[in-house]
């Protein structure tokens, strides 16, 4: 109850976390319950089928963004499409998570040596631009389906995580309650798992939202430009069909502007979180961090 | 260096301990070499693991447009890949790879444009992308250091705060997002502005005011797009910077002194945001690469973006890893540079460790 009460006043005094929360779950929540929302809009039917209505409709109150170059409903598409980009995000972003958790503890927490040769391999990819190597990646695995191609992106988005969380285990590290668990001849695995673990779970937490969503906008820079996994549809894909379909010389706005607005929308919920996160944990920002 | 301290190792390294600055600059230079070469290293073997024969994928094409009636023989095969360094293991390669580079300074021949050397393919591009998107990201600096600044400044203003509040919500939005938007008002629904390419075709580039002109108005969607999505996040990150130093004890004392507000402003506030944002400037520049292939993929725009993706599509490895190493050495050479400056311009730093 203390725990409920302690959280309640988190969000009540802060708002950026909460708007940015509350965004995040409308999103997940609106992907989870896709399919039913497809089949609301398709009053049974799938709206998403090759011509199931007619071609470059106009916004209506039938289809509320129009239809696209095969007669798809885009309104259903979007949402369809909101899902698989989260998915995908979700899938690297806990992979990445994961590698840079391990990386971070080990070059964190061992130091020396140690440190140095994975903290310069860590830079050494993050140097690396990342985006021609996912191109020559994709343009050579097209036949692939949505959840290698999360994989492919998640190779790219650890060295962020590793790098942040890292700098939080350093500081972690110094602090006196550790110095005593060492004193008290706890075992390396067990301080990290007692005691720096729990008091990470925010800055792992921003370090996921932000692998996810670099992966998320990877893909769909991928897909922008034409390259990107075969049959499904997710947020790029829409973009890129926009474009390629001359939706921007035809009027055709919704088809490029839904996505791009949910994504940016996507975009502001973690980066409000994320703000509103660091806020909490260091009262010195409050009222600097933003407005 | 090597044979210095190979003759006289004593002296060396006592002049190196009575000078720290001196040792911080070889022990740095000693690690940017490290890092130059495990990146160029990393990128190289990333690129060879790729699936496909770009040679076959070449004599395919040839025979397409009947240069070749007959199949190519191995001979031929055989003198394309030794010529285009793609003979023999991956080691081997490697290793010719890096003596190509390093003591004949060359990249070898370009598939995409056979025979002209990778590197006269890459330095036709390089100006387009230094034009546009150095230019771009050096503008987006400067305006987001003096209006961040601004907003920290008149922090708690209804103006001041809902430009910081747009920066959060828009501040790394993807550059093409704007581009595309931009796009579609200005260049096809009121059509005032050039969709695609980097000037009109009809002139003949030059410096005449019409060609000039051209290329502004060419540049200006795609140069905007990246303006102001790079204004947003420097405009936050400075703003950050800026508000715990507005407390300081000296500024009080320069407020009682009764200089006027802007020179507190300028001359002692925002000195303490520009050294650490430098720094960041120098660190962002690899990632003003990642989102330019992207922009100049999107406007058609012959940049160096551009020919990545061109040289990708057919795995001209010799012009893809002379794009990837030149990225590579333009982040790490400015953050070398910075870190040597760094000492010298503000005397907070410590660089001894």
């Amino acid at each position: 109850m203390k725990l409920v009460r302690g959280m309640g006043r988190v969000f009540t005094s802060n708002w950026k976390l909460t708007t940015g929360l509350v965004l995040l779950l409308l999103l997940i929540l609106t992907a989870v319950t896709s399919p039913l929302i497809a089949s609301a809009v398709g009053g049974g039917q799938d709206p998403v089928a090759i011509a199931a209505y007619e071609k470059w409709q106009v916004p209506s109150p039938d289809h509320w963004l129009g239809t696209d170059q095969f007669g798809r409903d885009v309104f259903a598409m979007v949402i369809g499409a909101l899902a698989v980009s989260l998915k995908v995000g979700a899938i690297a972003g806990v992979i990445s998570t994961i590698a840079g958790v391990l990386m971070a503890f080990i070059a964190g927490y061992k130091g020396g040596a140690v440190d140095g040769v994975l903290s310069t391999f860590t830079d050494m990819v993050l140097v690396v631009p990342s985006f021609p190597l996912l191109i020559a990646l994709s343009a050579y695995t097209k036949n692939v389906g949505i959840t290698q191609v999360a994989l492919m992106l998640a190779v790219f988005s650890w060295p962020f995580a590793a790098r942040t969380i890292r700098a939080h285990v350093l500081s972690l590290r110094a602090r006196p309650y550790v110095e005593l668990a060492k004193v008290t001849k706890f075992r390396d695995l067990e301080i990290i798992a007692y005691e720096l673990l729990p008091n990470m779970l925010p800055y792992i937490g921003v370090g996921f939202a932000s692998s996810a969503l670099g992966a998320i906008f990877a893909l769909v820079g991928l897909e922008v430009i034409g390259l990107g996994p075969g049959e499904t549809i997710d947020l790029g894909k829409i973009i890129f069909s926009a474009i390629g379909t001359g939706a921007l010389t035809l009027g055709a706005w919704p088809m490029f502007v839904a996505p791009i607005l949910l994504l940016t929308l996507l975009f502001a919920a973690l980066n409000l979180c994320n703000i509103g996160l660091e806020e909490v944990y260091n009262p010195r920002l409050r009222g600097v961090a933003g407005a | 260096m090597s044979s210095e301290v190979a003759v006289e190792p004593g002296r060396v390294r006592s002049w190196l301990a009575a000078h720290p600055l001196a040792s911080y600059a070889v022990r740095r230079f000693g690690l940017y070499l490290v890092e130059l070469w495990g990146a160029v290293t990393v990128a190289f073997f990333f690129f060879r693991l790729i699936p496909g024969d770009p040679i076959q994928t070449f004599i395919q094409t040839l025979q397409q447009n009947y240069v070749y009636n007959a199949q190519a023989s191995a001979a031929v095969i055989d003198r394309y890949r030794a010529e285009f360094g793609l003979d023999g293991n991956l080691f081997s390669q490697y290793l010719h790879y890096m003596y190509r580079v390093l003591f004949q300074q060359s990249l070898g021949p370009s598939l995409i444009n056979y025979p002209t050397p990778a590197q006269d393919v890459i330095m036709r591009a390089l100006p387009w992308t230094v034009g546009l998107l150095g230019l771009s990201a050096v503008l987006a600096w400067v305006i987001g250091l003096l209006v961040g600044a601004l907003a920290g400044w008149r922090r708690g203003k209804a103006g001041a705060d809902l430009v910081t509040n747009v920066a959060i919500a828009l501040s790394h939005v993807p550059y093409y997002f704007l581009a595309l938007i931009l796009t579609f008002v200005f260049a096809y629904q009121l059509a005032w502005l050039p969709a695609r390419s980097a000037y009109n075709a009809r002139l003949t580039p030059g410096i005449s005011p019409e060609f000039i002109f051209s290329l502004l108005k060419y540049g200006l969607l795609p140069s905007l797009s990246i303006v102001v999505i790079g204004v947003f996040s420097w405009l936050l990150s400075t703003r950050m910077l800026m508000v715990p130093v507005l407390g300081e004890d000296y500024l009080t004392y320069a407020q009682a002194k009764g200089l006027r507000p802007r020179k507190i402003l300028t001359k002692y506030a925002l000195r303490n945001c520009y050294l650490p944002q430098v720094t960041a400037f120098g660190i962002s520049l690899g990632f003003i690469f990642n989102g330019n292939v992207l922009v100049e993929q999107l406007f058609n725009y012959p940049g160096l973006g551009a020919t990545l993706v061109n040289a990708i599509q057919i795995l001209d490895f010799n012009t893809i890893l002379g794009v990837t190493n030149l990225a590579i050495f333009a982040v790490l050479t400015a953050n070398l540079i910075l870190d040597l400056l760094l000492p010298l311009l503000d005397p907070r730093v410590k660089y001894w460790r």
